[in-house]
């Protein structure tokens, strides 16, 4: 992978790479995607994908309320709150 | 409606509406606008470490409920995705939506606009999760998740408006359809049905051309202001030998302006994939079959039928159309036998008054709430088409009805104002003030009809309101000729 | 409690245990009369423990307490186990090692001058050492029956959707399943059968329709596997152990494998890309102090709390996923995993299992230069094969050489549990596993009657 790609895709996954971070993990990087280069080999043409390994019946959920009383806990594991809100440095 | 421009213009919306369900779409949080900060969240809509999606049935059903009265193509099989992007309301940092299968394709929808039906495509209809709100404070954002993870049906038009006009009155038009669907209340301050615009012009017969997006439309009659305001912008732009930049603009109520976001917008990509965590949905015949079932006519097509059928005039037919309780009302009136017509104009206008007296709507006609039920108007519309009572003693009625919560006859005899008098003792009463007044006789007999005012004057008083003033002046007429 | 902590000192198994208070009043209430009364176990600590942390062996999470039970958990203490501690692992289950654990260094029970494997490193020296009859551990491409090898215990990888996801910290969604390490062939019978069945909380969870149990034939690789000597020696004794007890053998050949390697790499990474991208300091979790921007916060917080192994398949898996690149990669991936599934239910037509290798080595030593993360992730060409198919395996240890253990990997179709189970108890009648040498005395329940 080219520096600048791998300097794209950290942005994208909100990464930010050291100089010294990204030139060791460039290596790393490029000696996977040359590894995964031998899937070029396979003929796939008559292959169907697969994301779930097991065909299932349909999965679905009843529109019942499920009663939680922990909210102000999850809201208190929050780094910083104030007044049950979330609080982050501005976005704008 | 000629346009004023020698562009040709190319408007597309795309809709989300908030769908109501009790629960939000992946957990059983309580699905509600207006509660305390952050008070209907679980670590599965807070995006916690090891939780896992589990899809409510009923947004499903009313996904595909629309997606049917779209005249979409349903899908056999629906697929959720993960759509990929970083921003603090969204919980996971990815969204769960639909992109290779949606729900729904290729759909169309009927509006009127301009004093004729026109017809909008849909390119897709798919179910994904909102994500959370936030406010943005001085050097902090405030993070409320209670609305992330509720369930949003994202509804995408073909960019085929050709007036900013036909979108508002396709707006419109949607949302009532929707909300006689059940499936949204259509609250667009609220947010509960939110819409996008984009734009193009380009010369006649050349395509679309480059698009903007507008956001942050509130109202149907900002997305048509905005679009008004963008298309003139654009063929400035033109005119003046420049380039449409394709951006996302921001309407900006108090100026009446779209402005650029400026934002570095990055060339979005999401990275979409099948979401691992959701099984594809795959609807069996009983599913279809059930869809199939929960059809129910459209406004505009009832509106067709309350006009041909009925004898509406087309306004009547919109008034009694706009809220589907409202018509279902009108409706059970006419069946239990009230003359249609009558109907109309009463709900319109006596009811309408009250409704509004008491803050209620006629969207409450028919429920719990509203005393007048479909059987006290038609009884009440039954005794004054029978003379039984005339048109003021029933508007007293009607406002009784409302105050008392009781039938209207009993109100009548209650208060004493049946129209007691049959025409032989009204024909009395009219003698005896004409024995009294000869004056007034001898200038009746002159040709002054002036003081046949007064005689009804003074019958309806010595009858307490309750005679009918068509009968007392047809004896009038009879007695002295 | 004070006597496991002890006797871990020099393994570090554990990353936390229970108070010894809360253990004891879990053991008071704990059901006695439940299918497992009385056994204790750990969990590796990517699965929730409510009250207890999920670290999942990042400083991302390192404070981090679970406000809830997974259910494979909560089943397990409904059965009556009771849970006494959370396990080491490769961060966010990243990791053949353990040595990827941004907390705590892992010893093998064997040799602590060895890894004990990974990801479920923590679980399979806790079990080794005789800490815990059993322990739950997540294998998304070998996970819990590579570490088993490396120790010498039993790891089972169940059919995938069998055991509930719900409370597993996801990594790869699509290829993981929560899976267990233990002592004996009848531990992780019982154990299996606890936690298995279908779980409104994880969509993706199947109910376990029994496959026939019964085995004849058993297929295993020809040729030159680039084993190690040790498991090449390892693997002939197996294959002669399955013969003596009766059970035919056939030779097959599986090209698919390195292409399988590549194909669950690629989704892997993908998907953890997007699993791991909730970490970003907002709601839970390591925060950067220096940041000033929402946008540095957010990057900061996910440079400082993951480490290098974690950013590096983040990195891959965002790069597979990106249009103009996505059916080049990630597209074909799914569709060798098609292929991969395709050639082992081939294999399935003429036999009723597979044994394979767990790994190509035994426990290698902490920093083992010959085998660097690249190398360690082609090593794992014959575990990944069940977790790309869903269907279910499990290493088993049949031999020890040169003073470390060497376990061998029994895969079926899926839902063939009991059959995997049933020659597993045939091959520890011919090969009995050895007992760790630094295994606490007492503590280790005995083989099945």
């Amino acid at each position: 992978m080219e520096k600048d790609d791998l300097l794209i895709t950290a942005a994208q996954a909100q990464l930010a790479l050291s100089a010294e971070e990204a030139g060791r993990l460039e290596t790393a990087v490029s000696e996977m995607l040359d590894y995964f280069e031998m899937m070029n080999e396979v003929d796939v043409s008559n292959l169907p994908p697969t994301t779930h390994a097991l065909v299932r019946e349909n999965a679905l959920r009843e529109d019942n309320p499920n009663p939680n009383n922990n909210q102000e806990d999850l809201v208190n594991r929050a780094p910083e709150n104030e007044d049950n809100f979330i609080v982050i440095p501005n976005v704008l | 409606m000629a346009a004023s421009t020698s562009y040709e213009t190319f408007i597309g919306l795309e809709i989300h509406i908030q769908l109501l369900t009790e629960t939000k779409i992946f957990c059983g949080c309580k699905s509600k606008f207006g509660d305390k900060p952050n008070s209907n969240v679980c670590p599965v809509c807070l995006g916690y470490p090891g939780v896992l999606p589990a899809l409510n049935e009923h947004a499903v059903e009313l996904s595909y409920k629309v997606c049917r009265a779209m005249n979409c193509d349903l899908a056999k099989e629906g697929m959720f995705e993960r759509k990929n992007y970083f921003y603090p309301d969204l919980t996971k940092n990815y969204q769960i939506s639909q992109f290779e299968k949606p729900f729904g394709r290729n759909g169309y929808f009927e509006y009127e606009s301009g004093g004729g039906i026109k017809r909008i495509r849909f390119h897709e209809i798919h179910l994904e999760e909102d994500a959370g709100k936030m406010i943005h404070q001085g050097g902090r954002s405030f993070c409320d998740y209670n609305r992330a993870g509720t369930c949003l049906l994202e509804i995408v038009t073909e960019p085929e408006f050709k007036e900013p006009q036909e979108a508002e009155d396709f707006l419109q038009a949607f949302r009532r359809t929707v909300r006689h669907l059940g499936v949204c209340d259509g609250n667009m301050e609220e947010g509960s049905l939110r819409c996008d615009a984009n734009i193009s012009i380009n010369t006649p017969g050349a395509g679309l051309g480059v698009k903007t997006e507008v956001k942050n439309l509130n109202s149907s009659r900002f997305v048509k202001k905005a679009l008004q305001y963008e298309r003139r912008r654009q063929e400035k732009v033109l005119k003046s030998g420049g380039k449409i930049i394709q951006e996302t603009r921001l309407w900006d109520e108090d100026k009446s302006v779209t402005e650029s976001m400026r934002t570095k917008e990055e060339a979005h990509d999401y990275r979409y994939f099948p979401e691992p965590d959701l099984p594809p949905f795959r609807p069996d015949q009983a599913f279809f079959d059930m869809i199939e079932k929960s059809q129910i006519e459209l406004p505009l097509a009832r509106k067709q039928r309350l006009t041909e059928d009925y004898g509406l005039t087309p306004d009547q037919a919109d008034y009694i159309v706009e809220e589907k309780a409202a018509a279902d009302y009108f409706e059970a009136v006419v069946a239990l036998g009230a003359d249609a017509k009558t109907a109309a104009k009463w709900i319109m206008g006596n009811v309408a008054k009250e409704l509004n007296r008491i803050d209620l709507s006629k969207a409450d006609l028919g429920t719990e709430k509203c005393a007048l039920s479909a059987e006290r108007l038609t009884k009440l519309l039954g005794m004054l088409a029978d003379n039984k009572i005339h048109g003021k003693i029933a508007a007293q009625t009607l406002a009784a009805i409302f105050n008392e919560d009781k039938d209207p006859e009993v109100i009548v005899k209650e208060q004493g104002w049946d129209s007691s008098a049959d025409e032989g003792d009204l024909e009395k009463i009219v003698q005896q003030i004409l024995d009294e007044n000869p004056r007034v006789v001898e200038q009746i007999r002159g040709g002054d009809q002036k003081p046949r005012g007064f005689v009804v004057g003074k019958v309806m008083k010595a009858t307490q309101g309750t005679a009918n003033p068509q009968s007392v002046q047809s004896i009038i007429g009879k007695l002295i000729g | 409690m004070t006597e496991l902590k002890e006797h871990d000192k020099d393994i570090n198994s554990f990353l936390e245990f229970a108070s010894e208070d809360a253990a004891a009043s879990v053991a008071a209430s704990a059901n006695q009369d439940g299918p497992l009364a009385g056994l204790t176990f750990g969990v590796k600590d990517n699965i929730a423990v409510e009250g207890m942390h999920l670290t999942c062996g990042s400083k991302m999470l390192k404070d981090f307490v679970s406000p809830y039970d997974a259910t494979a958990v909560r089943k397990l203490k409904e059965a009556g186990a009771v849970c006494v501690g959370k396990t080491n692992l490769d961060e966010f289950g990243m990791g053949s090692s353990t040595d990827n654990s941004a907390l705590a260094v892992t010893n093998n029970p064997w040799d602590l001058e060895c890894v004990c494997g990974g990801s479920s490193g923590g679980s399979a020296a806790a079990v080794a050492a005789g800490l815990v009859p059993f322990a739950l551990g997540t294998d998304t491409g070998g996970s819990v029956r590579q570490p088993a090898s490396f120790c010498g215990v039993y790891g089972l990888k169940p059919t995938y959707g069998v055991v509930s996801r719900f409370g597993l910290v996801a990594y790869a969604s699509s290829l993981e399943v929560c899976g267990i390490l233990a002592d004996s062939v009848d531990t992780t019978r019982k154990v299996f059968e606890v936690i298995k069945g279908k779980d409104g909380s994880d969509q993706t969870s199947i109910d376990h329709i029994p496959a026939s149990a019964d085995a004849e034939t058993v297929a295993v690789l020809a040729g030159d596997l680039g084993l190690k000597p040790e498991v090449e020696t390892a693997y002939k004794k197996a294959v002669d152990g399955l013969k003596s007890s009766g059970m035919k053998i056939i030779e097959v050949e599986l090209p698919m494998l390195d292409y399988g390697i590549a194909a669950y790499y690629t989704i892997a990474m993908a998907e953890a890309s997007a699993n791991l991208a909730r970490y970003n300091g907002v709601r839970y979790g390591h925060r950067s102090a220096e940041a000033g921007s929402f946008e540095d916060l957010m990057r900061m917080s996910r440079d400082e709390g993951f480490g290098d192994e974690v950013k590096l398949r983040i990195l891959l898996g965002t790069y597979v996923l990106r249009s103009g690149f996505q059916d080049q990669y990630y597209t074909r991936a799914q569709k060798i995993r098609t292929a991969v599934r395709n050639e082992f239910d081939g294999v399935f037509t003429k036999a009723d299992m597979i044994m394979l290798p767990a790994f190509p080595t035994a426990a290698f030593k902490h920093g083992d230069q010959s085998l660097d993360q690249f190398q360690q992730k082609l090593a794992d060409k014959f575990t990944v094969a069940a977790n790309l198919s869903g269907m279910p395996a499990m290493s088993v240890p049949v031999s020890v050489e040169n003073g470390l253990p060497v376990g061998m990997q029994l895969m079926a179709p899926v839902f063939a549990e009991e059959r995997i189970f049933k020659v597993a108890e045939k091959l520890a009648e011919v090969l009995p596993p050895a007992a760790c040498p630094l295994s606490m005395a007492g503590q280790r329940t005995t083989e099945a009657k």
